[in-house]
């Protein structure tokens, strides 16, 4: 009795899983298709960029993956992604590849508004944040500790900053680590001596709404977004779709929609720079 | 007299002694689980719900739900299951019952199973990428990434069932040829369900890894968060959504922790229904026979 009761168990359970497979191979139907690979700091974006066109366009699918930027180039170039996402600008040998910007992504440091610092050049910066000055008073502040506040690993701000300073996760002596933007300008404006770096877009707009933070100038280029769009903000980056040639038919239309209107939003939402397209 | 006392007195305290680092050991064990959940607890709670739960994510994960991720989490490990299980308890009853513990065959497979098992999971991603997605044209699917953790999962299932099936006594086996059973019905209808247990175990803890995967998956199965339509189609795995959320996506930390507990809380629940189902077998088995 208990034997058949098992068989039994074991029948509902093939059942189930032939059922499962079969119906819903039955259910794949192949439509316009789009592949993309790359850089994790822009597959959020583009994620939610696709999944717009696709409510616009029914018939079509976007698959975004992810992998680093390097992999998006990879896929690009031996034709198994249509197009590739890449968070910096194309290298010299990278020229065989065509590149279409769809945000930008800044940085900028940030200091409680009752610091008395307004400036810090480059050397300050990094003997800050390696350990080597650790009060304000060396560099034109009041006298006090600062507090160095870093990002967690594997954020992209901290990548953007690491690469400016020339310098490893491993040689920087923080005294908070912190996750997201939202996070880190809690933090710095809670603490008068703390310094931070956030992205420039959610900065701007706290600073706007009279949280205490300023934010300092870097190479005596004004940290606004407005100079991130126009290429001079040194601490910034373009976030780009590459393709191997010319995109013809959905991926062009896909890329156009990327670079549209119709996104900024989708672009502030995840504090980058839109780009200005006539 | 006095000498025979104090050693008394000795033992007494070296065996209370060795009572509390042993009862010290469980407690640093269960603190270490209690603070892991009361810390996803306090982080995801609130932002739990049952819309949470049906509905695809939007927003980058920060609005919407994890609907769809957790049918394609679930998709992937029933294809990691179906393709995994078979094979791994076949081989397991090979090694166990047909090859002597000293034989060349059995020691390379065994050794085989051995380095699968210490290969890290990237590896396997890897591999998975090369092999299922680009040289068999299965492209980042569901598909793909359930075969690349059956790969996965394989070591596991094949050395607990093995050792499963090793701890039942050999006078079991004497008996029923003895009593002229075949060795295969004395595999299929005393071995395994007396090793039941310990193949469920085994089961659980190829569940656990499989679940727990990030690195395996984000070249197979994908980084998609739609609803799947087919087993071709690439889908998101739980766990890869909660790395996404806290590595990628600014303001994503309340849904990541949200999602955490609801796959701690699935695993829990996954472990304890097998259990559940197997103590039940066991029961009815040794009832009704």
């Amino acid at each position: 009795m208990s034997m058949s009761n098992n068989k039994k168990i074991l029948l509902i359970c093939i059942m189930f899983i032939v059922f499962v497979f079969g119906g819903l191979a039955c259910a794949y139907a192949a439509s316009e298709r789009l592949v993309l690979t790359g850089s994790s700091t822009v597959a959020p974006l583009v994620g939610e960029i696709a999944r717009r066109f696709e409510t616009m366009n029914p018939a079509v699918r976007i698959d975004v993956q992810t992998g680093g930027t390097s992999r998006g180039i990879n896929d690009t170039r031996n034709g198994t992604a249509d197009i590739g996402m890449v968070s910096r600008a194309l290298k010299p040998d990278e020229t065989d590849l065509h590149a279409f910007t769809i945000a930008l992504d800044g940085i900028s440091i940030i200091l409680h508004a009752n610091n008395r610092v307004t400036t810090l050049n480059k050397q300050q910066i990094v003997d800050i944040y390696t350990g080597k000055i650790t009060n304000w008073k060396s560099v034109d502040g009041a006298d006090a500790r600062i507090t160095v506040v870093n990002k967690a690993e594997g954020r992209s701000t901290l990548e953007l900053f690491l690469h400016y300073l020339v310098l490893k996760n491993s040689q920087i002596k923080p005294h908070a680590i912190i996750g997201d933007n939202p996070q880190g300008i809690k933090t710095v404006a809670g603490n008068p001596n703390a310094i931070g770096y956030v992205s420039i877009g959610a900065a701007e707009y706290e600073a706007e709404r009279g949280v205490p933070i300023k934010l300092l100038p870097l190479d005596g280029v004004d940290a606004a977004i407005a100079n991130v769009r126009n290429g001079t903000f040194p601490l910034s980056r373009p976030l780009n779709l590459i393709t191997s040639c010319e995109p013809q038919g959905l991926a062009r239309r896909f890329i156009e929609f990327a670079r549209s209107l119709q996104t900024h939003d989708l672009v502030e939402a995840l504090y980058f720079v839109p780009v200005e397209v006539n | 007299m006095l000498k025979i006392n104090a050693m008394r007195w000795r033992h007494f305290y070296l065996d209370r002694l060795v009572q509390v680092f042993v009862y010290l050991a469980v407690l640093t064990i269960c603190a270490v689980f209690l603070w892991i959940l009361i810390d996803l607890l306090r982080g995801g709670f609130a932002h739990l719900s049952w819309n949470f739960l049906i509905e695809s994510p939007r927003d980058a994960g920060r609005a919407g739900g994890i609907g769809s991720i957790l049918v394609s989490t679930i998709l992937i490990l029933l294809v990691a299951l179906g393709a995994a299980l078979p094979l791994a308890w076949t081989t397991a009853a090979l090694l166990a019952e047909y090859v002597s513990t000293t034989s060349k065959f059995g020691i390379v497979v065994r050794y085989s199973l051995q380095v699968l098992a210490g290969v890290p999971s990237i590896v396997f991603g890897l591999f998975g990428n090369a092999f299922f997605s680009i040289y068999l044209g299965l492209g980042f699917s569901i598909l793909s990434g359930g075969l690349t953790l059956a790969c996965m999962v394989l070591p596991i299932l094949v050395s607990t069932a093995e050792a499963g099936l090793r701890a039942v006594p050999d006078s079991y086996r004497l008996s029923a040829a003895a009593l002229g059973m075949t060795r295969a019905a004395t595999l299929i209808h005393l071995l395994l369900p007396i090793a039941a247990p310990t193949l469920a175990a085994g089961l659980l803890l190829g569940i656990g890894r499989a679940v727990a995967e990030t690195a395996a998956l984000l070249f197979t199965s994908g980084y998609v968060d739609r609803m799947p339509g087919s087993l071709l189609d690439s889908g998101r795995a739980l766990a890869l959504h909660i790395f996404d959320l806290s590595m990628n996506v600014p303001g994503g930390d309340a849904p990541a922790y949200a999602s955490a507990l609801v796959l701690v809380a699935m695993l829990l629940c996954i472990n304890i229904f097998a259990m559940k189902l197997v103590q039940n077998w066991q029961r009815r088995r040794t009832i009704l026979e």
